[in-house]
């Protein structure tokens, strides 16, 4: 299945699930932190100001730390995420899915300056987008990837209907196709919705466009386990 | 067994697993989270949690089931597999012998990046007081003039373009710039090693023709008793710099039977020791270079006996740091 679910084996004989985070909402996470840590340099540099000689010391110093070690240590000490991340519920990990440790975050945070050339995360982007998963060099160096912390569906979203029983048994992959959709509905015109409805008759009963996607919203309510 | 049945039967456990992982978490003052497992025991409760999601996912119970014991397990995998040692022993441990150690084992790649950096700065230095001409071809005539006023007899601060620059704002300015450096040098060897190359032979070239044309104007002494003090740690330092810069550009080109990714993945691990440990030198170098150095009552003779003890003392950690048992 195209999707950026990977799955990860583990000593226990089981696979864990990651789910990969692009490079949009990963340009988006960078970009928040870049106006944070500008918002922090700006309010800071006020009682710097102040203290003269020493202050254009001090500041050099802080807008060094913030340049090169501010993702570091907060990869490290705020369970994989800088503010920027956390606000988009990213996560660094290594590719094993244990915790980053700060061997793999030095690494990919110094390696950003090449990651950053020629252009705004030029080579990074080519990187992130050739390599199977989104990894850009840094990443690779490191051996980390970027992950959703949270990577269930959200069921809060799915929108309420009457529990229905599926016709037939659902495999788990099955499962979470229909859940992926109903959780999505709110977001789809109501064309659209009732489109994506009427391609699977086997569940809906050839039922036609609202009463279909009434039908696959009950069945969804019943996957996650809504009883009337 | 049925689903309902199968997560009722289970459900006081998988409760009981998560309580202790959210023991682990950050503690708040108001609400503290008790955790009902002996530690001991948590290994074997986080097997019997896979063995569940196992079998879930055999049985075909619902995806909610399944993405609800994916979470707890991987949780459980990131808790238990993630556990950190204690970083400040690790820390000393590594001052005391991991990093001459590393530096020892990187030995090729170390003496390649010195000959790189060291040779035309020191080619420069021997030619350039002969032939001074050959200065204004590595450098434009206005950034020699500049460094000859730095250094010139009028100088009461050496080594300062504004003679009002006070020692705190030099000490930021020289990590922001020169640790700075040494990252960019280090990271630039991912292209291929070029990067590495480039900044390598362009500081010595830069470095040389600055000492050479000192040396020419008869500012030498001004200039080494400058100099003298924190030069081991930083020519080192940028040296260091290079040769972990040539090392992830050498995995590239011959990964040797790994793929590339996985060479420069070793790589990448193998050279930090070398990055943290060139970066604390420019750290101390930028110390010494703006509390020391500049400092125009210590007399000269001074500052070049602290200058060789400096040297002396660093390479004799390199040579000898860490060999001992106990290390």
């Amino acid at each position: 299945m195209l999707d950026t679910a990977r799955e990860i084996p583990t000593p226990e004989g089981i696979e864990l699930t990651l789910r990969l985070a692009g490079p949009v909402v990963r340009a988006l996470a960078w970009l928040l932190d870049l106006f944070a840590r500008l918002g922090f340099l700006i309010v800071l540099s006020i009682p710097i100001r102040l203290l003269g000689e020493l202050g254009v010391g001090l500041s050099l110093i802080l807008y060094f730390a913030m340049e090169w070690l501010y993702p570091a240590l907060f990869e490290v000490y705020a369970k994989g995420a800088t503010p920027g991340k956390k606000a988009f519920g990213l996560a660094v990990l290594h590719s094993d899915g244990t915790p980053v440790q700060m061997p793999a975050a030095l690494i990919r945070n110094l390696l950003r300056a090449v990651d950053f050339l020629p252009l705004i995360y030029g080579f990074g982007l080519v990187s992130m987008l050739l390599s199977r998963d989104f990894q850009r060099i840094g990443d690779i160096a490191a051996g980390t990837v970027v992950v959703y912390r949270d990577n269930a569906v959200r069921h809060g979203l799915i929108p309420n209907a009457v529990p229905a029983v599926p016709p037939l048994p659902l495999t788990a992959a099955e499962q979470r196709v229909l859940l992926d959709l109903a959780a999505r509905v709110p977001q789809l015109t109501e064309e659209r919705a009732h489109e994506l409805a009427g391609l699977v008759p086997y569940l809906t009963g050839n039922r036609s466009d609202a009463g279909a996607l009434a039908r696959l919203l009950g069945i969804a309510n019943h996957l996650i386990g809504r009883r009337t | 067994m049925r689903q309902d049945i199968f997560e009722e039967t289970y459900r006081a456990r998988w409760a009981e697993f998560a309580d202790w992982l959210k023991s682990l978490g950050p503690r708040r003052a108001d609400q503290s989270v008790a955790t009902t497992i002996d530690v001991l025991d948590i290994p074997a409760r986080y097997r019997e949690l896979c063995q569940q999601l196992a079998l879930a996912r055999d049985r075909q119970y619902s995806a909610e089931l399944i993405d609800r014991l994916g979470q707890l397990v991987l949780a459980g995998h990131q808790a238990l597999y993630g556990a950190r040692s204690r970083s400040t022993d690790q820390l000393m441990q590594f001052f005391r012998g991991g990093f001459p150690r590393s530096v020892r084992r990187e030995i090729r790649f170390v003496l390649v990046a010195a000959l790189l950096f060291f040779g035309p700065l020191l080619l420069l230095t021997a030619i350039i007081p002969s032939y001074p001409d050959f200065a204004y071809i590595i450098l434009p005539a206005e950034a020699l003039d500049g460094v000859q006023e730095m250094y010139g007899s009028a100088a009461q601060q050496l080594g300062r373009k504004r003679q009002a620059d006070s020692d705190v704002a030099m000490f930021g300015f020289y990590i922001f710039n020169n640790v700075r450096i040494g990252f960019q040098t280090f990271a630039s060897g991912l292209l291929f090693g070029i990067g590495a190359l480039f900044y390598l032979v362009y500081n010595g070239l830069f470095i040389g023709a600055v000492t050479g044309h000192l040396v020419h104007a008869g500012l030498a002494r001004n200039f080494f008793s400058f100099t003298a003090g924190h030069s081991a740690f930083e020519l080192c330092a940028i040296c260091l710099s290079g040769a972990a810069g040539l090392k992830l550009g050498y995995a590239l080109i011959a990964p040797g039977r790994r793929t590339r990714g996985a060479a420069l993945r070793i790589a990448a691990k193998e050279s930090v020791p070398l990055v943290v440990g060139l970066s604390t030198m420019l750290l101390i170098a930028a110390g010494i270079e703006a509390f020391w150095s500049p400092r125009t009552f210590v007399p000269p003779t001074a500052k070049y006996a602290v200058g060789a003890a400096m040297w002396i003392l660093l390479l004799t950690y390199f040579a000898f740091g860490g060999r001992t048992r106990g290390a």
